[in-house]
């Protein structure tokens, strides 16, 4: 973690001195054989140089010490905060998870619209008979099935984006952290899930549509603590749009669209931009 | 500047030192080998940390076993996420002159 620097400015002076030392002893070794007094001014010259550069390495490496130790301080509080967030925030998250669930969602209601025939749309909302009768439960079996594939492939997409961020940053997607999350987002989403499979033909459309709006919504402001704090208001948006879906029947798909796919494509590109990737 | 300096703590100069109880200060309890991942170094180099952070009293060490395989589990102790959380503001004050 500390670099080379520190390796250099801790072994430098010793390799000067062993120079230093050795180029002494080997000209004192010279002066044996020729001019005495051309050799000893050969070597003070010599040793002046030396010590000359000797001296003024070492005020170099004094000078990187002092640089070192007023930035330390600096380092070391990046340090804990950058230890501080990684260790508790699972940071791995990809802007693209959001703009591909967006974009699966928006789909889903477009095969949702081709599914309900239009007089349950533009009709009264919701008839008692209808979740009885035959028709009504193969329409209910088919959106549950549509609504089923774009939860599986949005998650598959989030992991996947997820996965190659987390790849590209040298860093292990599966981390006590990324446990916490999951377990927190879980728990909400099971919760509403299972509301919705048990009230599922015996409560209208849009009370089921506002449902998962709501849950998801609750499981993404409890989950954010675990990831990046945005994600907390992303939830906060996703309840109340369900909580409007509830109030405004007629216009259920639209909102669950605008829910699920706009607001994910949204946050999902702000995301991306922001911490790119 | 004598008293800003006394604040800083000799126990945390070493940057692996420093991760190590961020990571404990966030966290209820990080077991060597996912300290060991977050902080990116060998071993030998981050046990002898720990020893030395334990030594202090800063941090706790609790050996269990799961499926049979050695688990160390650490966590931070009072003592330690307060000396900690004074040794930040020592940074802080230092930075601020």
């Amino acid at each position: 973690m500390q670099g080379n620097k520190y390796w250099l400015y801790k072994t430098q002076p010793v390799y000067e001195r062993l120079i230093l030392a050795g180029l002494i002893i080997t000209d004192t070794l010279h002066w044996r054989h020729s001019g005495i007094m051309h050799q000893i001014k050969q070597n003070l010259k010599k040793s002046f140089f030396l010590i000359f550069l000797f001296v003024a390495l070492q005020y170099k490496v004094l000078y990187l010490k002092i640089m070192e130790k007023e930035s330390q301080p600096l380092e070391d509080i990046k340090i804990i905060k950058k230890m501080m967030e990684e260790s508790s925030r699972f940071l791995s998250l990809s802007g693209l998870s959001g703009v591909s669930a967006g974009i699966l969602a928006i789909a889903g209601a477009i095969a949702a619209k081709l599914i309900i025939p239009d007089s349950i749309i533009t009709g009264e909302g919701y008839s008692e008979s209808f979740g009885a009768s035959s028709e009504g439960i193969t329409i209910i079996k088919l959106l549950f099935t549509d609504a089923a594939l774009v939860l599986v492939l949005a998650l598959a997409s989030a992991f996947f984006f997820s996965w190659r961020k987390a790849k590209r940053d040298g860093k292990s997607i599966w981390t006590p952290v990324t446990k916490r999350m999951f377990l927190n987002l879980a728990i909400p989403l099971a919760a509403g899930g299972l509301f919705v499979i048990i009230t599922m033909g015996h409560v209208p459309g849009h009370v089921s549509a506002s449902a998962t709006l709501i849950f998801y919504g609750l499981a993404l402001i409890n989950g954010g603590k675990f990831t990046f704090s945005e994600i907390y208001w992303l939830g906060v948006i996703e309840v109340l749009t369900g909580l409007i879906c509830l109030l405004i029947p007629g216009y259920t798909l639209l909102l669950w669209a605008f829910g699920f796919g706009v607001l994910h494509i949204i946050y999902g590109l702000f995301m991306y931009i922001r911490y790119k990737g | 500047m004598k008293n800003i300096l006394a604040n800083i703590n000799k126990a945390f100069e070493n940057r692996i030192r420093l991760g190590i109880m961020s990571v404990l200060m966030v966290n209820d309890h990080a077991d060597f080998i996912s300290l060991r991942e977050m902080l990116e170094v060998t071993d030998g180099n981050l046990a002898s940390h720990l020893r030395a952070l334990e030594d202090y009293g800063y941090i706790s060490a609790e050996k269990k076993f799961i499926n049979r395989k050695p688990n160390t589990s650490y966590r931070i102790t009072r003592e330690g996420e307060e000396s900690f959380r004074n040794h930040i503001n020592a940074l802080e004050n230092l930075i601020k002159k």
